[in-house]
């Protein structure tokens, strides 16, 4: 037999197994409302975490984790390489819109009771989202070194360090020092490009599975039409790729009109500087200004926490298979409380910091 | 499907405008003043173009130290950008019109320096990154004392090679009467070489001065005419040849501005005195092609720091704090 002949031999289980799955695939049938106009922040979710890891993929390669440079480094990225702005901006704006899409996601599941039996495991996987994103946040804030960057991570390093008996551990672990400098730069990156999207990789794998077993949330009417299907492929794929493409043309097209910002570098000696939270951490900040002193672990962890582990258990606290909202008036008035309390706080930390700011 | 389709486009506007809305960039920062640039399709055409009453100014105050230490002045400042060009408009009170810079002065007799000096304005932006400047501005570059042995290439600098700073600097008697503003940079400073230096080219002025130092050595060539506020240009000035034909109380300039070549000369300068006021516009192009030139991208911010000198030396001076600069269409 000659090499050519072998190459051929043991390439070809591996071509009929692809081949098999592919053909699979064609022949499987969801609900054609999987991805539809009224139902698409899932997909939308995908679209915009395939953008960043895109984005961030580019940015890596002119990336240098070393305080100082890390800021040229992505000074240069954004405004001397060709289309630069577009890809940091994409970045940027991304993250911003999934988190604004993964509140809507979930508080459409919420509403319409996609949480319930059999679903439950689809819902705790999908809260875990809400644990593991805002860690890619908080890692990739210091990454371009500047102000905003460095001390906003100086802040949120001071409130995990609030946290009873494991805070000054976690921040030891994340900053490997007593300062904040190139340890810390360099743990957080790892972090940021290789762990945490290993967890989201796994997060999301286990997402897609619990909701191909456990299928979609039906509408809530309770006729027994039985619900028209659609081929995944190429019909879903094709609506998610189109789905992709209008969020990357529209998020490449806001970046290019208004680029991200990248503060002043990083000046570790001016402690002048007050970061101003960002949109999504205003009602965090309001609950840490008000359980000030022994009482602030309240406000950063146990209140928090505390919300995040009630959401993940709402399938086992509301188990009723009644679905419509009109009928689940407990659950709904509990959102509505807590929805209207992130507000309030959202609003006083905006008027705290940007209407009237002391700083 | 109509219903659905309605509640899905609504769900799309209404995620575009939370998106415009919340995503905003001015999210996060604190309290720096920043120079806003308007943008332009055409460049402003002098100082009184209408153009300019339409930029929003910003009031940057300025601490006196030295001679000026508890002194406290201001600059009002505007920006103006075009598809190639950045303009400045500087505006400052100023009791007295300064530009003898040791002008010689005829008695009848013999030659004498007049005393006094000139006014000036410095702006340093960042070529390269100054570690710490865009927090504390000029602080963070070396100055050495008057007399220290690098003290002569310029009295200041950058502490490391990787660190370089643009230095524009207008002078009312040497650069201005030439229609420039001397246009140097800042590099790293030695322990026998200041970090201050010229760009590529050709400018600066020209001293008038015999090998004796005892009198001017040019004068106004015949046919010529006097710069601005009276000062002799270096292109317009001939050997005295007979010293009769100076009378008593004659001054005459004793560092002649010369012509600016190359990226020395990038920096034009448009001036006025008037009412105890200096007005002065500062121009550039965005991008030189230099390498000691900071290049300005509009889609970026840039941090600098000015100067200002009130008839007096390098170290007498009202410093401004640290600035932003951005651009906006």
């Amino acid at each position: 037999m000659t090499e050519a002949q072998s190459e051929t031999t043991e390439q070809e289980p591996l071509f009929a197994a692809a081949g098999g799955g592919l053909a699979i695939l064609l022949k499987v049938e969801v609900p054609a409302d999987a991805i539809c106009w009224h139902r698409f922040f899932g997909a939308m979710q995908l679209a915009l975490l395939c953008l960043l890891f895109l984005s961030g993929g580019l940015m890596a390669f002119a990336y240098t984790p070393v305080p100082g440079t890390a800021y040229d480094s992505v000074d240069y990225f954004q405004f001397s390489l060709p289309l630069g702005n577009v890809v940091r901006g994409l970045h940027h704006y991304a993250w911003n819109l999934l988190l604004i899409v993964m509140g809507l996601h979930l508080l459409r599941a919420l509403i319409l009771g996609a949480y319930k039996a059999p679903r439950q495991i689809v819902w705790i996987s999908g809260v875990a989202f809400f644990l593991v994103i805002p860690l890619f946040i908080i890692t990739g804030d210091l990454l371009p070194w500047d102000q905003k960057g460095y001390w906003s991570t100086q802040v949120r390093f001071s409130i995990i360090a609030s946290i009873p008996v494991v805070g000054d551990f976690l921040v030891q672990l994340f900053r490997g020092g007593s300062l904040t400098g190139i340890v810390a730069l360099t743990r957080l990156y790892v972090l940021h490009i290789l762990l945490l999207p290993c967890a989201l990789v796994l997060l999301i794998g286990l997402h897609l599975y619990f909701l191909a077993t456990r299928g979609i949330s039906g509408p809530l009417s309770d006729d027994e039409i039985p619900r028209p299907k659609a081929l995944f492929m190429p019909t879903i794929v094709n609506r998610w790729l189109a789905l992709f493409i209008l969020t990357a043309i529209g998020m490449g097209l806001v970046a290019w009109h208004w680029p991200a910002a990248l503060g002043d570098p990083a000046d570790p000696t001016d402690s002048a500087f007050i970061p101003r939270p960002e949109w999504w951490v205003l009602f965090l900040n309001q609950l840490v200004a008000i359980f000030k002193g022994p009482f602030m672990v309240l406000g950063s962890a146990i209140i928090p926490g505390g919300l995040v582990f009630l959401l993940g258990a709402l399938p086992f606290l509301d188990r009723s298979p009644e679905r419509r909202p009109s009928k689940r008036m407990g659950v709904m008035v509990a959102a509505a409380v807590v929805l209207a309390a992130v507000t309030v706080l959202s609003v006083m930390g905006y008027v705290e910091h940007f209407v009237r700011p002391e700083h | 499907m109509q219903k659905p389709m309605k509640l899905g486009i609504l769900t799309c506007v209404l995620l575009c405008v939370l998106g415009l809305f919340l995503l905003s960039n001015n999210v996060t920062g604190a309290a720096k003043q920043t120079l806003t640039a308007g943008y332009s399709k055409a460049a402003p055409t002098g100082l009184d173009d209408p153009l300019w009453g339409k930029i929003k100014p910003l009031e940057v105050p300025f601490d006196g130290k030295e001679i000026f230490a508890g002194k406290k002045t201001a600059v009002t400042t505007k920006a103006v950008f075009t598809d190639n060009e950045i303009y400045f408009w500087f505006n400052w009170k100023d009791a007295t019109l300064s530009v003898t810079k040791e002008a010689w002065k005829f008695d009848g007799q013999a030659w004498s320096r007049l005393k006094g000096d000139e006014d000036r304005l410095s702006l340093l932006f960042e070529i390269n990154r100054i570690n710490n400047f865009a927090t504390k501005g000029c602080a963070v570059t070396c100055h050495v004392p008057p007399g220290a042995p690098n003290a002569k290439e310029g009295k200041f600098g950058t502490a490391t090679d990787a660190e370089k700073g643009d230095l524009w600097h207008w002078k009312a008697a040497r650069s201005d009467p030439a229609g420039y503003a001397d246009d140097g940079y800042l590099a790293k400073i030695s322990d026998t070489k200041g970090g201050r230096k010229g760009d590529a080219g050709k400018g600066g002025d020209k001293q008038n001065m015999t090998a004796d130092k005892s009198k001017p050595m040019y004068m106004l060539a015949p046919g010529k005419k006097l710069a601005k506020n009276n000062i002799l240009l270096a292109a317009d000035a001939v050997e005295i040849a007979d010293y009769s034909v100076f009378k008593t109380g004659d001054v005459v300039t004793s560092r002649m501005p010369m012509a600016a070549e190359g990226s020395f000369g990038d920096i034009k300068a448009v001036s006025r005195y008037a009412d105890g006021a200096w007005t002065v516009i500062l121009s550039r192009k965005l991008d030189t092609g230099h390498d000691d030139d900071v290049t300005f991208n509009p889609q970026k911010k840039y941090s600098f720091a000015m100067a200002l000198f009130d008839d007096s030396k390098d170290q007498d001076s009202y410093d401004s704090e640290v600035l932003t600069l951005e651009f906006k269409k």
